[in-house]
């Protein structure tokens, strides 16, 4: 039987006021099951950070509620919030952040220092992660001396190291090759299965689609019915119908776009004179700033 | 625990380096400065503590030799030799002046002695003791004076013929000379009259002190200990508001060195201090990491200060011997707290700056 692991009802997110006031995140609801991995995308300023900063208990909604372990977050005074996060969350970034300078079981052991843990058990159970990820043979190199994928799995030892309900990874396989991202993106989905822990990506990549159980399209602030998401041809993206820019193509074609930009790219490769559209670019033309 | 602190501040070797030494070098202004300041004291009283005396009697009220003016009768010599426990007595005389040559000019203390007795010169290294009209001088004096033994010297208006040198007897305050009892007498003019006496004790000094005091009217006795101690009180409270001034410029150069050095690494750690505080790091922690920095900093610059004061001590007896540059342990205790508290000082506008980091700041891309 599946547990709720996190759970965000009519959540909503605005900055500044008046005629400067943007909506973020509006009237969002998500529950996610232990064991359960989410992907969640959508185009770029489409709120994706804001609403994982909130499930991180990072940023405090403007109001709904998110509930992890029976907790309120938005509820628990500030001063708690730090411990929380230690001991509720495991985040994984595209930058991997890990701390410079310390080693790569020292970045582990930091972070069961923050929920007491230390000496020869912080250790212990720092090197057994590390080892049980493949970096056995890296412990005590820093982080300049990894590559990008030993890097990923250094983050990921560390998210899991206070062995947290949820798993939040901002955009874990921007950074990595092909190769290296599918590897990041199949662990991700088996610390979900086998550790029955509840696993929340944003993301751009596509790739990510294959390992997560749903998939959710943010798009000013809401989610989108993916089903009736009409797909970019130049950059590959889903893009909702009622509000995307689109263009009348050959016959009774209506073509579909995320920006503007997009449409003017393909009716320019389209007009005569011009060679064809290439193909589909990769994502990266739409990395967040 | 991860020493994720020290690990900070030390992973830029240059920039710690940088730091730590800027720090040490306002410890060792500091220390230097109570240095030399502590072995100036030390050597304006060394004619006492070198002084085979156990008790010094002076006229009632004066406690010093320093800036000071004493008067005692020499009839109470005979006095004083009747009590028990006095095994010896011997009058000086003193007199402030300078020492003049062709070359220049320095301080002096003059004392006044009878040859062969126990209050001149403990160390005589060339030479013999003055005669009439004979003066003995410091070598350290005498080198920085280019003087040598039979040359002539003025002290006190009057020629003087070197007759020998003693040692350890200049500071770079002044230095000591010693001539006779009569000729000291002729220039001042006194007649049974001594500015000191010196006294040597079989027993306890402090006790033949009390009955000298209780026997004897209008005299102030003091055992050596204590009398070299008001000796360099006398110094220290003449110059406390100047050394005090020095050290606390130094302190202030050394606390905007520290808050430099610490907003410096947290400005460069930034992200990283964002990472730790959205993994959960909270703000009696993030407090703690600043603070650990700013005493590693404090704690490796004292001792790095500590080394280069005894090396500069080294240095300056070699090249400066009437500098004498002694490394107190309540200088030591003074300087090491003023860092501390400075370092603590240090923190603050690094934790403002610090504090103010978002968590959220993970999410943004570096590049």
């Amino acid at each position: 039987m599946s547990t709720t692991a996190l759970a965000a009802r009519q959540l909503d997110k605005t900055f500044g006021e008046g005629s400067t006031q943007v909506h973020a995140v509006r009237g969002v609801d998500l529950e996610v099951q232990a064991g359960e991995v989410v992907l969640i995308m959508g185009p770029s300023g489409s709120g994706k950070t804001t609403l994982l900063s909130m499930l991180g208990a990072m940023l405090r909604p403007t109001s709904g509620e998110i509930v992890v372990d029976g907790n309120d977050l938005a509820a628990i005074p500030e001063s708690r919030l730090p411990k929380l996060r230690a001991t509720t969350f495991g985040f994984v970034f595209q930058d991997f952040n890990l701390l410079g300078a310390l080693t790569a079981q020292e970045n582990v052991e930091f972070a069961l220092n923050l929920t007491d843990v230390s000496g020869k058990e912080a250790r212990g159970r720092a090197q057994d992660l590390l080892t049980k990820l493949g970096l056995g043979e890296r412990l005590s190199f820093r982080p300049d001396q990894l590559s990008g994928g030993e890097k990923q799995r250094v983050a990921i030892a560390r998210a899991l190291a206070n062995q947290p309900p949820v798993i939040l990874a901002d955009e874990p396989t921007a950074n990595l090759d092909s190769k290296i991202g599918h590897d990041i993106a199949r662990l991700l989905r088996t610390i979900a299965t086998e550790e029955n822990r509840a696993v929340v990506m944003v993301s751009h990549d596509s790739r990510l689609k294959e390992v997560a159980d749903r998939i959710l399209w943010l798009e000013d602030g809401a989610f989108r019915n993916l089903q009736n998401m009409e797909t970019d041809p130049v950059c590959g993206m889903s893009v909702d119908p009622q509000e995307a820019p689109h263009l009348q193509a050959e016959g009774d074609t209506v073509v579909y776009f995320c920006s503007t930009a997009c449409r003017e790219e393909y009716a320019t490769a389209e007009s005569p004179g011009r060679h064809a559209f290439p193909g589909m670019p990769s994502t990266d033309q739409h990395g967040e700033p | 625990m991860v020493p994720v602190a020290r690990r900070m501040l030390f992973t830029d070797r240059r920039r710690a380096l940088l730091g730590v030494a800027g720090v040490a070098v306002a410890l060792v202004m500091a220390l230097t400065l109570d240095g030399i300041f502590a072995g100036t004291t030390r050597q304006v009283s060394r004619y006492i503590d070198t002084s085979p005396a156990d008790i010094f009697v002076s006229q009632e009220g004066v406690r010093t030799i320093h800036m000071a003016i004493s008067v005692v009768p020499v009839a109470v010599i005979d006095q004083i030799r009747e009590l028990t426990g006095v095994t010896w007595t011997e009058p000086i005389l003193f007199s402030g002046d300078a020492l003049e040559v062709p070359a220049g000019r320095r301080p002096t203390y003059v004392i006044g002695y009878q040859p062969d007795g126990r209050g001149g010169p403990q160390t005589l290294i060339e030479g013999s003791e003055p005669g009439t009209g004979q003066i003995v001088i410091d070598d350290s004096a005498a080198d920085a004076l280019d003087i040598a033994i039979g040359d002539e010297v003025e002290v006190m208006g009057l020629s003087w013929r070197v007759s020998g040198l003693t040692t350890g007897m200049t500071s770079i305050i002044n230095t000591t000379v010693y001539v006779t009892f009569e000729d000291l007498a002729l220039v001042l003019g006194s007649s049974n009259s001594a500015s000191y006496i010196l006294i040597g004790t079989e027993g306890d000094p402090e006790t033949v002190a009390n009955n000298i005091e209780a026997v004897i009217p209008g005299v102030e006795t003091q055992t050596r200990p204590r009398f070299s101690a008001e000796e360099r009180t006398v110094v220290k409270d003449m110059s406390t508001d100047l050394l005090n001034i020095m050290s606390l410029a130094a302190l202030l150069v050394g606390l905007a060195v520290i808050g430099l050095v610490l907003y410096a690494t947290v400005l460069s750690r930034l992200r990283d201090i964002g990472v730790m505080k959205a993994l959960g790091l909270g703000g009696l922690g993030v407090f703690r990491l600043v603070l650990t920095q700013a005493m590693w900093t404090v704690v490796t610059a004292l001792a790095l200060a500590l080394a280069a004061t005894f090396g500069i001590g080294a240095v300056v007896a070699a090249l400066a011997p009437d500098i004498d540059l002694v490394v107190e342990p309540a200088s030591l205790l003074r300087t090491g707290v003023g860092a501390v508290l400075v370092g603590a000082l240090g923190v603050i506008f690094p934790l403002i700056r610090v504090w103010r980091v978002d968590p959220a700041t993970v999410f943004r891309r570096t590049s």
